[in-house]
């Protein structure tokens, strides 16, 4: 698209934007609203966008939301109390810590973890069980991708397997694209698994208190579910590709993926594997000691570091305090729009157009986080619903069985699939997949990402119909 | 015996600039040599957890995608040489074209499936001048 165009529409939206805007403001001062109100939902469309189109680092824009959340209380606040909003004591009370901690313990065991090699030498048995197999070989690496997404994190899960991927697809002859846009469909469905697999399961799960096995419980089932579609449609997308497929290899590629698929600490690998083995007990079991999982990765993170004595700081050199950060900012703006009131006015506004039904708003539940998280971020998407989330759940008869959480997530997850921008696993796809010579363009992966979030949308929507 | 220094990545957009390269190497009888820039900035933007060292991932796709271009080479009599460099594109091959003492730097024009060329044809002219003005050394985009 000519860069003309996009300016002609940048401007456009941005004149919408600013009318809907007062249109909001006109509104809820009518209602009673003060400046604070309009002022922090200024403030998260800037960050939104900020993060959405990409115009900076989003831990750049979560920070600078917070700080403009701060100084609008405390500048602000001087010259007129009525834009007092969320001073820094209020605002801490609003950052999720479990999310946080969570997410820092398993940084440790990820980083641990993704220096034994394993991965290599998964991805290599898998190459080898295939025998050559173009269908089976994907089939093998999009469950793989799958499952390292629910236990380890999605980002991560691409990170370790894409480059893997692209170098098996063009050792058997064929379009690395077949293998890698599957992966990344796999990696945003089964992150939603556990609690631990995507930044908006992590974050509802640990709003609404819930152990990982109870969390397991409800999504697990879903998302295996999710990955049947999947593999149909790849199968069907694919077919010319895999059929195609050269049956003869090079020696000289397959000997080069050999060399690499190898463990490269043996012993680092039965530690981590023992301490995961046991962190993954403790999830399982964590109910009995009403341990939040924040505590028990933590748990796990420790006697790890214990056990392998690991120069420290390397160690907390590898811990992307990006991540962390973006999230406590993101909390704060978040924060910002709860304290003004916003929060409850949306979703008084969207538990008026539900009504009492709690079929109609388990389905906006779905759908509207389904088609947002495709062009938006989805974590502060996830971070800003859930408290309508829980208005709509204490307002609408029968919600209290968790139906629109559950909802929330799987339209925050399943939707990142539609688009590229769509989730974080989906970028650095497409970046890795540049880095080898391949442009995969919006519309490209819209053409395989679109159907699959499409059909795994209205199968968790008849999913939450059927099992809420 | 002349050096030739062609920057390339994988795929089918890079294999007619591979081609070409080796074409015109074992035409002049000169020296190939592949260079593969591995540069992680595309995470410049994401917030998510980055605790795996990329860039020595991308290295090793680097290495392999050098590889196939090797055997390529290798296919057509060519004994060429290979390069993984960490950073960005520009600052990388200045650096690798002086230390090796190249005499010719070839850049890739890759087109998509669709025959359009994946990079602006202006912004990929002018950064072959400013690299011609930079190393001294001729550059052609084939």
């Amino acid at each position: 698209m000519k860069k003309s165009v996009l300016y002609i529409l940048g401007a456009l939206g941005a004149i919408c934007l600013a009318a809907g805007l007062w249109w909001l403001v006109g509104l809820a001062a009518d209602e009673g609203y003060g400046p604070s109100f309009a002022i922090s939902i200024g403030i998260f469309l800037i960050v939104f966008a900020a993060i959405s189109l990409r115009w900076m680092h989003e831990t750049a824009a979560a920070l600078l939301g917070a700080v403009a959340v701060w100084l609008v209380h405390y500048v602000g606040g001087a010259i007129s109390p009525a834009l007092q909003n969320l001073s820094f004591e209020t605002s801490m009370q609003f950052v999720d810590w479990n999310v946080i901690f969570l997410i820092l313990g398993m940084m440790i065991f990820m980083a641990m973890f993704s220096e034994t090699g394993i991965f290599n030498w998964m991805a290599f048995r898998a190459f080898r069980l295939a025998r050559g197999n173009a269908w089976l070989l994907g089939m093998v690496l999009v469950l793989l991708t799958g499952l390292l997404s629910a236990f380890l994190n999605d980002v991560t899960a691409i990170l370790l397997l894409v480059p893997l991927s692209i170098e098996i697809a063009q050792t058997v002859g064929i379009h690395p694209l077949a293998y890698v846009i599957p992966e990344v469909l796999s990696s945003n469905i089964g992150g939603a698994a556990t609690l631990i697999g995507d930044p908006p399961s992590t974050i509802v799960g640990s709003h609404l208190g819930l152990s990982f096995v109870e969390y397991l419980i409800h999504m697990a089932p879903i998302a295996v579910l999710c990955l049947i579609p999947l593999l149909a449609l790849m199968t069907l997308m694919y077919r010319r590709e895999f059929s195609s497929a050269r049956g003869r290899v090079s020696p000289a590629l397959v000997a080069r993926l050999e060399a690499d698929a190898h463990i490269t600490d043996r012993a680092l690998l039965v530690k981590t594997a023992i301490v995961g083995a046991a962190t993954l007990a403790l999830f399982l079991t964590g109910d009995i000691f009403g341990m939040p999982p924040s505590v028990i990765a933590l748990t796990g993170a420790a006697i790890l570091v214990a056990w392998v004595r690991p120069d420290m700081h390397q160690m907390l050199h590898e811990v992307d305090w990006t991540t962390l950060v973006f999230f406590i900012g993101i909390f704060v703006v978040v924060g910002g729009l709860e304290e003004s009131g916003v929060i409850s006015w949306v979703a008084s506004m969207i538990g008026d157009l539900a009504g009492n039904s709690l079929v109609f708003a388990a389905i906006l539940m779905v759908w509207i986080p389904g088609v947002a998280s495709g062009v938006v971020a989805n974590i502060p998407f996830t971070v800003a619903a859930l408290p309508i989330a829980d208005y709509l759940s204490a307002t609408i008869p029968g919600a209290e069985n968790g139906v629109l959480y559950w909802a929330l997530i799987l339209g925050a997850d399943l939707g990142g699939n539609s688009t590229y921008l769509g989730s974080a696993p989906n970028i650095v796809a497409v970046g890795l997949l540049a880095q080898a010579g391949y442009r995969l363009s919006f519309g490209r992966f819209m053409r395989d990402g679109v159907p699959v979030t499409l059909v795994t949308l209205v199968l968790a929507t008849l999913w939450l119909l059927v099992r809420y | 015996m002349g050096r030739i220094l062609c920057a390339t990545r994988g795929g089918e957009a890079s294999r007619r600039t591979q081609d070409a390269a080796i074409a015109l190497a074992k035409e002049q009888g000169d020296e190939l040599i592949f260079l593969y820039v591995a540069d992680s900035s595309f995470l410049n933007h994401t917030a998510a957890p980055l605790v795996i060292d990329v860039e020595a991932r991308l290295v090793k796709m680097g290495e392999f995608q050098l590889l196939v271009a090797k055997e390529r080479a290798a296919a057509q009599g060519i004994s060429a040489q290979t390069i993984v460099r960490k950073g960005k594109l520009r600052a990388e091959l200045v650096g690798a074209a002086r230390e090796l003492g190249v005499d010719l730097i070839v850049l890739g024009h890759p087109v998509d499936q669709h025959e359009q060329a994946i990079f602006d044809e202006a912004a990929l002219q002018a950064f072959a001048t400013s690299l011609q003005a930079i190393t001294g050394t001729r550059v052609r985009i084939l």
